[in-house]
């Protein structure tokens, strides 16, 4: 979409909400800022004009927001909210499509076109006629374990009431019309959490503070505008809770229909919403009556009610399991919300004044919780290949209402350096929103970054539960601290103890840390491959590393002396480490080897003969 | 957010703490690297003046430190944080017009530290005494800082200026001028001095330099050569040369439109204005020369803060087609001065 029309939706937005002088200062503020980006443009002429205008763009927006927050001449409503959110959806869209759709994406858009076109869900013509699919994707086929029918009818593993819901926009405009159904729930998650918030009695500033830290911050932003589950998902909901909280049938039994038939998974969803908010025995046996909707539905296209899931998946696993899903939900730097979405580290501060928390954000939570207790301890907990937070966008209008409840007690400083860091994320995805998709490696982008521009290991710096590091227990402790320190005080330190933390933090990063993980970026790469393909299914549960042969080698910062390196090689290898040589027999097994560095610094690892698949390198000091 | 400011000595832990985190962020060498952690307590002080969001400030400046490796852009993303900062400390807080002088002029005129301390100390007391004058408000925040500003400090002489200011505005008092707010070209003028405080000297010597976009890097074909009067140099033309690059030399007293030399074939004519004295824009010429800043400058930057210039070098496009050129210095140049041909500029490849 061409910038002008963005930036003519960005002056109509303050039209929205702002009255009197209030609008006049935030179009005076508005020029001003486009003013000085042009300045700025005129003098670094060689910057990305994409990046440029995206953050020009997401400025502008967030100086909106400030006036929408802290103005005095303001109409606020629900409605108005959906407005808003409607325009920047509507902008938002192009920028996803930067790159064609990914993920789960483009299988549900296939059942959509399968739907409309052939009026049937087997998708066997339509891997083979891939070219006049508007997915974009000439690679797709189907995934491992997806369903065939008797008479080699191909199905897809996804429920396919999102692309039933997808077809009449899909009818219309094809792929524009099947994300603009999306932005159409998007916007009307957004007007049902805005009116959830007045329901509940949170004050309409507080309320125009959260919204637009939930309506267009990660992972609401992303999710509104790309072809996932999750935001209708969110909206059934909202409704659902506001339709109990209200007792009205009408609102709460549709949507916990809608929401069960999304996913699957949503069923932990209902039971929960069935054990926690309704009491009458009626009630109960309707809510159960819909939970065994999707079963069936499920059972009938694929002969498994349960699709692709096994009954065996339901039974608790070990406790440590839980307790890395829970910490990398919340500290992990490629899915946590800590560095994906760190206005929700908000909503831990509002769970640990659960007492004064509105009663739709506690049954909301209690709601989830079943759900969430599944999650846990799945291998892919953080969500797979998709955007961060996949598996808890639903749970964030709640997390939301229960931040705007306690809008008064939050720490201001804290405020400004997530509303900072938010403001970067949506940056970050619009311009890039492939980066949203991150293979599960232990790194991410931020971290990536910072490594090639240091040729250090930054990434360590941020925990991660995917790939166990160091940082990554010391994360989750400062997460579970931050959601009781997160409260107001006279003498708010918060922004200079951040920048204390991201200087001291990167200057540590540059020293020699005490594990090399060969994959990572910081390593240079001369020759080989990475270890598994950078796509394989389910790359979680493999060892990650770079394979190695004669004539490869590797550059990186080590520490000096002596380390373990962590190798699996059939054919056996003879490698070349800071100067000396070392042979690796063969081991079928993952194995490791006694290498010594003579001094700190830069060294280069050479494979000389044979081939090897190097997975890390620990220092002795940091054995456990 | 003034409800939510720290108490004094909060503000000091606040200040000390950003301090510390920029100083341990400092991975370049330049004077303004260096000086991040001063930045960064004149940063806090702007929060603890106006609002304690301006705070953020500091991460900012230590994230550009961290990201951004080149030079050029990196200075410049300091200058935009500082100069952001300081405009939205002026709207929040118009009327702590004192403060605000201060620290914009410690910024602009402070970095690197200064040889005559004592002198930038009296000019900060004669911006402060305007400023108080005009009443604290944004506009006498301005006419303080500028005033204070665009005086090189030397020769002593021109802290006249100020001074002149000073006594302006005193009068203008007297005579019933009322307390001007002004406060959006107030703080519009001020913030862009403070985008480039990088190269502050550079914006208070030669403004305009920083409303034209920046020429890339050039290739040069270096040529080197100084020609008294009515000295020629005849040159082969390389490929894909465009332009001549020509500075003058002891030449800073001349004005706009005195010829310096001319090109042949064509007879070009090269005049102040299309070159400068090549060091005219250093501070402790600067007073006495009346150079513009060329047109087509092709001069390097050098140096930085109040200390930053350019020289005077100049582009004069090559006549089309020539495959040789005579540079000729005009008669009228007197002993002593010269034309330099530094060499030619070729089109990127």
């Amino acid at each position: 979409m061409s910038f002008f029309v963005v930036a003519a939706a960005l002056l109509v937005l303050p039209l929205v909400a702002l009255r009197g002088r209030t609008l006049v200062r935030c179009y005076v503020a508005i020029g001003g800022l486009w003013l000085f980006a042009a300045l700025l443009h005129l003098r670094i002429p060689d910057f990305d004009p994409y990046l440029g205008n995206v953050s020009v763009a997401v400025l502008t927006f967030a100086v909106f927001a400030l006036f929408l927050a802290r103005g005095e001449h303001v109409r606020w409503s629900a409605n108005r909210a959906a407005a808003i959110a409607a325009i920047v959806y509507a902008c938002t869209i192009p920028a996803m499509l930067r790159t064609p759709i990914d993920g789960d994406e483009p299988f549900y858009l296939l059942v959509t076109e399968s739907l409309a076109h052939d009026g049937d869900l087997d998708l066997a013509n339509q891997y083979r006629t891939l070219a006049t699919s508007q997915t974009g994707r000439r690679d797709l086929a189907p995934q491992p374990g997806d369903p065939r029918g008797p008479h080699g009818e191909q199905y897809s593993r996804q429920e396919p009431f999102l692309s039933l819901l997808l077809l009449p926009g899909y009818a219309l405009a094809g792929l524009y019309g099947a994300l603009a159904t999306i932005a159409l729930f998007g916007v009307l998650l957004v007007r049902s959490t805005i009116r959830w918030m007045e329901d509940e009695g949170v004050p309409d500033d507080a309320a125009r503070a959260v919204f637009p830290l939930f309506a267009f911050a990660p992972p609401v932003l992303f999710y509104a505008t790309r072809i996932w589950p999750e935001v209708p998902a969110a909206f059934f909901f909202v409704e659902a809770m506001r339709g109990v909280r209200n007792q009205r049938l009408k609102r709460w039994l549709p949507s916990l229909f809608g929401l069960v038939m999304l996913k699957l998974r949503f069923v932990l969803v209902a039971i929960g919403v069935v054990a926690t908010t309704l009491r009458r025995t009626r009630a109960r046996l309707l809510a159960l009556g819909i939970v065994v909707i999707p079963l069936v539905v499920m059972w009938l296209i694929s002969g498994r009610a349960t699709n692709v899931h096994a009954w065996s998946e339901i039974l608790p696993t070990t406790p440590m399991k839980y307790v890395v899903g829970l910490a990398g939900l919340l500290a992990d730097g490629m899915s946590g919300i800590a560095f994906q979405a760190p206005f929700y580290l908000f909503g831990l501060f509002a769970l640990t004044r659960w007492r004064h928390t509105p009663r739709g954000f506690r049954l909301g939570i209690l709601a989830s919780l079943l759900y969430i207790l599944y999650l846990l301890p799945r291998p892919e907990w953080f969500g797979g290949w998709a955007p961060p937070l996949r598996y808890v966008v639903f749970v964030m209008p709640v997390l939301a209402l229960g931040i705007a409840s306690q809008w008064e007690r939050l720490s201001r400083g804290a405020l400004a350096v997530v509303a900072l860091w938010t403001v970067a994320l949506a940056i970050h995805g619009l311009a890039y929103p492939w980066r949203l998709f991150h293979i599960a490696n232990g790194e991410n982008a931020l971290g990536e970054w910072l490594s090639s521009l240091a040729r250090a290991d930054v990434s360590r710096m941020f925990p991660s539960f995917i790939r166990m590091n160091h940082a990554a227990w010391l994360g989750a402790g400062a997460v579970v601290l931050l959601a009781f320190a997160l409260r107001r005080t006279r003498n708010d330190l918060a922004v200079p103890l951040f920048a204390l933390a991201l200087a001291a933090g990167f200057a540590y990063a540059q020293q020699p840390g005490p594990r090399v993980e060969f994959e990572d970026i910081h390593v240079e790469h001369h020759g080989g491959t990475l270890y598994p393909e950078l796509y394989a299914v389910m790359r979680v549960t493999y060892r990650g590393g770079w394979t190695l042969n004669a004539g490869d080698s590797l550059t990186f910062l080590a520490r000096g002396g002596p380390s373990t390196l962590h190798y699996i090689t059939g054919p056996g290898a003879t490698i070349e480490l800071a100067g000396r040589a070392y042979h690796l027999p063969p081991a079928p097994a993952y194995t490791t080897a006694r290498v010594v560095i003579p001094r700190a610094g830069r060294v280069t690892l050479r494979c000389l003969d044979g081939a090897v698949n190097l997975d890390r390198m620990d220092h002795d000091d940091d054995r456990r | 957010m003034k409800e939510d400011s720290l108490s004094p000595a909060g503000w000091i832990a606040a200040a000390a703490l950003s301090a510390w985190a920029c100083h341990l962020a400092v991975r370049f060498t330049t004077p303004i690297d260096s000086a991040l952690p001063f930045v960064a307590v004149l940063v806090t002080l702007l929060a603890w003046v106006a609002d304690p969001a301006l705070m953020l400030a500091t991460p900012l400046l230590i994230a550009a430190e961290l990201a951004l490796p080149d030079e050029g852009v990196r200075l410049l993303a300091v200058g935009a944080i500082v100069a952001v900062a300081f405009a939205c400390a002026v709207v929040r807080s118009p009327l702590r017009a004192d403060v605000l002088a201060v620290i914009a002029l410690l910024l602009l005129r402070w970095i690197p530290r200064p040889a005559q301390i004592g002198r930038e100390l009296a000019l900060l007391v004669l911006a402060l005494v305007i400023v108080y004058v005009l009443g604290r408000t944004p506009f006498a925040m301005a006419v303080g800082v500028a005033a204070a500003f665009f005086t090189p400090a030397f020769p002593l002489r021109t802290l006249a200026l100020p001074l002149a200011v000073l006594v302006v505005a005193m009068a203008a008092r007297v005579f019933g001028m009322p307390e001007l707010r002004l406060t959006i070209p107030s703080f519009a003028a001020v913030a862009f001095a403070l985008t480039f405080f990088a190269w502050s000297g550079l914006v208070a010597r030669a403004l305009p330099y920083f409303l034209r976009p920046p020429s890339r890097e050039p290739v040069r074909f270096i040529v080197n050569r100084a020609l008294a009067a009515n000295q020629a140099l005849q040159l082969a033309v390389p490929d894909g040369a465009r332009a001549l690059v020509l500075s003058g030399a002891n030449v800073p007293h001349f004005r706009r439109g005195a010829v310096v030399g001319h090109i042949d074939p064509g007879h070009l004519t090269v005049r102040i204005g299309d070159v400068a004295d090549w060091g005219y824009l250093r501070r402790e010429t600067y007073y006495a020369s009346h150079n513009p800043l060329p047109r087509d400058a092709a001069g390097k930057l050098r140096g930085y803060g109040y200390d930053a210039w350019l020289d005077g070098a100049g582009r004069v496009a090559l006549p089309r087609g020539a495959p040789v050129v005579t540079v000729t210095a005009d008669a009228s140049l007197p002993a002593g001065a010269s034309l330099q041909v530094e060499g030619f500029e070729l089109a990127p490849r």
